[in-house]
């Protein structure tokens, strides 16, 4: 497939993005919700919402590499509405909640979350906190777990390896962690230590587990379709690649066969 | 909400809009002369057509650029701030900041404290990382005590087994390749598309102009 | 999270008891002649946890939505610090502590409530066993929500995770593992620097497995630069990754000085660009004795910074003429590239398979033949594998430390050292190293060849001019090829002869596949066109592959049914390589014949392996002075901590997996 038709399917690949969020919204806004997956690691957020209010100690808030400006601007946008909700939620707190960044791109885009979450804005200014470099941002944020003492951290964001730092320390000191990272390395790690753990593309949709909003529910969904019809395809292709291996495999057989699976199925859901 | 901040508004995501529609229409014809057959001129069309996203794309990189001033304000009012509050890790900070620039400065542009001090500790911070990974990588029972903690650690111990060099362990080393090859490469794969379906669906958020920032 | 709490509901039927309360107190106490206090809301105080029903919790949005969050309103605790109508002694003790709180805004925030903490831990209740939960038989959800009391006030910890604890004890037995952890893993990592009796493992071999080609076809094409050529070398790695890549980049670096190329580097990351200098000035430092240092502006070009990450890229790809005018001083460099594709070769030194990623995409992406070969660290192995295996355009990956020995073994051999940590020996024989690459033989590579070339001792710094010289552009100049003749000692260019050479010429009007293996399952290296020669190694069992010779050293196979064998004498490849080469300019040489297989259909392109270097480049000394003190022990350190780290995930994890079952039976039992 040369460039400009794999172009060209992009481009219609985002209109039909834009046309599924619409149709989505629209849902959403008669009312017909579709009840949600569960994301298990959504779970402990309102637990450490209400430790932050009534332990008076901030959440933690970390953007990691993400910036605005460059490949990563769309992780760092959906970051910003993860934890626009997330603040939303906490702001009774006497404590307002630590954003930090390693990017400096990502400063105002913390501080403007901040002020539109927090009522009057807050004192959004200074609790952005910017660290450039992966090591030197893993070093501060420890830090500022022994200083400030929040009550969880929400590491969603743009890691590597340097995420264990982060959650050792976390753990040590008793502050729950909830992680998540675009890339492999950072991702491992937050599986293997994080105390909640979100993955891949589940970041795009945490804003709609993490609130009401229509808009961000409506993400979700979209997000929903496409990982379906995306396991579908890669589904699809693997069969065929095996059926390819297999010569003496046929359409009658196959059909056979499903048929068969299709009676047994329905039995059993019958039974049940 | 007034008036005038609901046309601030308006006016914003339209600005949004515009510019997303008109550097991704830019990208699609700008690179892509074949679009325009064979005809004469179409090269010099489709590079008229590439310049508003070369132009957009160039105040981007300009103002990524910029904002490691932004950063280093925010650093330093953070910190200041921070500091009045008694934080003694503010003080180390500015202590370290003031010191490096005066260095800088004094020694005309002299560089040598990166070697010195910078990677001397980043290689410490690294090597404290394994310390951390070590003690994450023997707990994972501990927190995931499921048939998915056991495979991750299971894969974690063959991995390591793999990359040691030891000739008896040459079956390992397979096993190791062909676990890097499949499916740690189908798993980054499959992470990467999740991102990229995430991303899509922002970035179409916020070229209809409907992220939060373009709503007031 | 509780989805049947509604806090709107709640805080209603709170306030109203709570107006009534305030009614009938009103007429007694020390209230009466307290005057209402400025800026208090005649809001309630928020209910105390104690009267919070099962303490559930409320949802986030309805959390957003209660009164006492709303713009300007005090927070709970202060509303409590500023109730000043009840005396104190009708305050129930946890009230009090709350009051507490609030009161003394100075108290750091670690600061427990008061009472709270010392009611459980008081030692009527430790001394029970099991503390203060089993002390009062709660239930499973009472205890969490006493664990959760525990948190917020600051008691000690009896749980795990529960993320609100606040005091670490100041020692505890549950450290001990991680410290005996951690101490085992510095131990055995010290271990090869204290004494070489714990070596353990094997060291690098001194030649890339021929599993792996990658890392030869990078070594064979930084081997094949000559002066004329300029390398662009990105540094996409910071001190982090310092102990990893290090070692690496000095060796490409003085790889390609040896050869007398030039290096521009170039890279996304600010420090970066200020760590490659600071490792050229460690070159520049070994270089002590030698008559000429590395300069930058002559030798060497540090290339201003490219911000933005992938669009820093893209404007590299696109505009290069304006990125290589500014040094990263931003001085201007006097360099007058137009695009960059005038660059011989691209190296990318990466330490994240995002950067790996932003290269393929933002600059192997675009038109031109550019080729990209990769070194990375471990991290961004995997990744930079998978993109060599799919892409011919990319070359490695050379991955870590134990790459980096291996390159450095190869260097040394080459550049005329002997072996590591052996004494150098003046009285060691002739090295006999080869050159060329016409041969039947399957199992060897390119290089063991019958054609031989004779260099001088090796020395402790051998001369430039005891070794034969590489040859610029070695397979794409009109430097003749190497034939089954040795060639002489002191010239670089090998005799043409009438020496034939057994060639298969593509004859597919169709692109034909060229595969590492001959099978159709086999992995495409690259495509080939009608036209094409390629220098055949011999065939498989039944004579339907071929096995030809990419450049770069690059063994592969093609279908024998595609091409048609021929006989083509050494002047004629030569002429086909001349008539390639008069094409395009000297600097776009190599490219033009680009392993990749993707150029002109229109002429007859000539692929064979290129003559090795005989030996060593123009400036051996640019090898030969590396420092390699450490190198061993870091890599049997390796070794033991990888060991090490085994045996504490293993062990750890087994003690966790047991711990887990014993709870289990015992939830099940009780």
């Amino acid at each position: 497939m040369d460039q400009t038709t794999l172009q060209v399917y992009a481009v219609l690949f985002v209109f039909a993005t834009a046309l599924l969020a619409y149709t989505a919204r629209y849902f959403q806004r008669r009312g017909r919700r579709r009840p949600q997956r569960r994301l298990a690691g959504m779970g402990r957020i309102a637990e450490w919402t209400s430790r932050s209010i009534e332990a008076n100690r901030p959440l933690h808030l970390a953007l990691g590499g993400a910036a605005v400006g460059g490949d990563k601007t769309a992780i760092a946008l959906a970051e910003a509405e993860f934890f626009y909700h997330v603040i939303e939620g906490a702001q009774a707190s006497d404590v307002a909640p630590i954003i930090s960044t390693a990017a400096g791109s990502s400063v105002p885009l913390g501080q403007d979350t901040l002020r539109r979450a927090l009522p009057e804005g807050g004192d959004s200014l200074s609790r952005v906190h910017w660290y450039p470099g992966e090591l030197a941002y893993a070093a501060a944020v420890t830090a500022t777990m022994k200083e400030d003492e929040p009550a969880a951290h929400i590491l969603a964001g743009s890691f590597g390896a340097e995420l264990a730092l982060m959650i050792d320390s976390a753990d040590r000191r008793g502050q729950g962690s909830l992680a998540l990272s675009d890339r492999l390395d950072g991702q491992a790690v937050a599986y293997a230590m994080a105390d909640e753990v979100l993955l891949g593309e589940e970041l795009f949709a945490a804003a709609g587990y993490a609130s009401e909003d229509g808009r961000a529910q409506a993400d979700a969904i979209v997000l929903d379709v496409w990982r379906a019809l995306v396991i579908m395809g890669v589904g699809i292709a693997l069969l065929l690649e095996v059926a390819k291996r297999m010569p003496w495999l046929n359409w009658a057989l196959v059909l056979s066969v499903s048929a068969i699976l299709l009676v047994f199925g329905l039995l059993i859901y019958r039974r049940r | 909400m007034g008036r005038g901040q609901r046309y601030g508004i308006a006016l914003s995501a339209f600005v949004a809009f515009a510019v997303g529609v008109v550097t991704a229409l830019s990208l699609l014809l700008g690179d892509n002369p074949a679009l325009f057959g064979e005809q004469p001129g179409s090269a010099q069309l489709a590079g008229l057509l590439a310049l508003p996203a070369d132009v957009l794309l160039r105040l981007a990189t300009i103002v990524v650029a910029l904002s490691i001033v932004i950063g280093i304000a925010n650093l330093l009012t953070v910190h200041v701030g921070r500091l009045a509050r008694g934080k003694a890790y503010s003080a180390v900070m500015l202590a370290s900041f003031g010191f490096t620039v005066f260095w800088y400065v004094a020694r005309q542009g002299d560089t040598s404290l990166l070697e010195a001090v910078q990677v001397p500790i980043e290689s410490a911070l690294a090597a404290l990382l394994c310390l951390s990974l070590l003690h994450g990588g023997s707990r994972v029972l501990g927190k995931r005590a499921d048939i998915w903690g056991l495979l991750f650690v299971a894969v974690v111990v063959l991995v390591l087994l793999g990359s040691l060099p030891l000739a008896e362990l040459a079956p390992v080393q397979a096993w190791r390749d062909w676990l890097m090859r499949v499916p740690v490469g189908a798993g980054a794969r499959a992470l990467l598309l999740g991102i990229a379906l995430g991303t899509v669906v922002t970035g179409v958020r916020a070229l209809l102009g409907q992220d939060r920032s373009f709503r007031g | 999270m509780d989805e049947e709490f509604n806090w709107l509901k709640y805080s209603e039927s709170i306030e109203a008891s709570a107006q009534e309360e305030e009614a009938q107190s009103s007429r007694r106490g020390l209230r009466r002649f307290l005057p209402r206090l400025p800026g208090r809301p005649s809001l309630p105080s928020r209910p105390s946890l104690a009267r919070l029903p099962r303490l559930r919790l409320p949802s986030l949005p309805r959390l957003s939505r209660r009164p006492a969050s709303t713009s300007g309103q005090p927070s709970a605790a202060e509303l409590l610090g500023g109730q000043q109508e009840r005396p104190l002694d009708d305050l129930d003790d946890r009230l009090r502590a709350l009051r507490g709180r609030s009161v003394v805004t100075t108290q750091p925030a670690n600061q427990a409530l008061y009472d709270v903490d010392d009611i459980l831990t008081s030692p009527e209740l430790q001394s029970k066993p099991g503390g203060v939960i089993s002390a009062a038989a709660l239930s499973k959800a009472q205890q969490q929500q006493v664990e959760m009391l525990r948190d917020i006030v600051g008691g000690p910890e009896q749980s795990q995770g529960t993320g609100g604890r606040r005091e670490l004890p100041a020692f505890s037995l549950s450290a001990v593992p991680r410290l005996l952890g951690r101490a085992l893993l510095v131990l055995v990592v010290c271990l090869p620097f204290v004494s070489s009796d714990y070596a353990e493992g094997e060291l690098p071999p001194a030649e890339f497995h021929e599993d792996r080609p990658g890392p030869t076809a990078f070594y064979n094409l930084l081997d094949n630069i000559s002066g004329d050529d300029t390398i662009l070398v990105a540094f996409e790695y910071g001190p982090t990754a310092a102990g990893e890549l290090d070692l690496l980049a000095e060796l490409l670096l003085r790889h390609i000085f040896a050869q007398r190329a030039r290096p521009l580097i170039v890279s996304s990351n600010p420090i970066a660009i200020v760590h490659a200098q600071n490792i050229i000035r460690g070159i520049n430092r070994s270089l002590a004795g030698a008559d000429a240092q590395l300069l930058h502006g002559e030798d060497y070009f540090l290339l201003r910074y490219l911000p933005g990450g992938a669009l820093g890229l893209r404007e590299l790809s696109q505009n290069f003429a304006d990125v290589v005018r500014i040094s990263a001083k931003g001085l201007p460099t006097g360099l007058e590239f137009e695009a960059l594709d005038e660059m011989t070769e691209i190296v990318l030194i990466a330490e994240s398979a995002e950067a790996v990623r932003n290269w393929v995409e933002q600059v192997l992406s675009a038109p031109g033949g550019r080729r990209l070969l990769v070194t990375t660290g471990y991290a961004a192995q995997p990744l930079a594998q998978a993109y060599a295996d799919s892409m011919t355009s990319i070359v490695g990956p050379v991955t870590g430390i134990r790459d980096a020995f291996t390159y450095g073994e190869k260097l040394a051999k080459n550049f005329g050292a002997l072996l590591p940590n052996a004494p150098i020996d003046p009285e060691a024989g002739p090295e006999v190293l080869p050159v060329n690459v016409v041969s039947d033989s399957q199992a060897e590579l390119p290089r063991a060849t019958e054609a031989q070339i004779e260099v001088a001792p090796a020395t402790a710094l051998p001369q430039p001019t005891a070794t034969a010289p590489p040859t610029a552009s070695p397979f794409m100049t009109a430097t003749p090829p190497p034939t089954e003749t040795p060639l002489p000692t002191d010239t670089p260019a090998p005799t043409a002869t009438e020496a034939t050479i057994r060639a298969v010429e593509v004859i597919s009007e169709q692109s034909v596949n060229i595969r590492r293996g001959p099978t159709t399952v086999d992995e495409i290296l690259g495509l080939g066109y009608q036209g094409d020669i390629f220098e055949v190694l011999g065939t498989n069992g039944d004579g339907s592959w071929y096995n030809i010779l990419l450049p770069g050293g690059v063994r592969a196979w093609i279908a024998a049914f595609l091409v048609e064998e021929r006989v083509v004498t050494a002047s004629e490849f030569a002429g086909g390589q001349a008539s390639a080469s008069a094409d395009a300019p000297p600097e776009r040489a190599v490219l033009q014949l680009d392993f990749s297989l993707r150029l002109s259909k229109n002429r007859p392109r000539f692929y064979q392996a290129q003559p090795p270097t005989s030996g060593g480049g123009d400036r051996p000394e640019l090898i030969l002075s590396r420092d390699r003190g450490l190198e061993v022990p870091r890599l049997q350190a390796m070794t033991l901590g990888t060991l090490a780290a085994i045996l504490v995930i293993v062990f750890g994890n087994t003690i966790y997996a047991a711990r887990g079952l014993m709870r289990r039976r015992n939830s099940q039992g009780s």
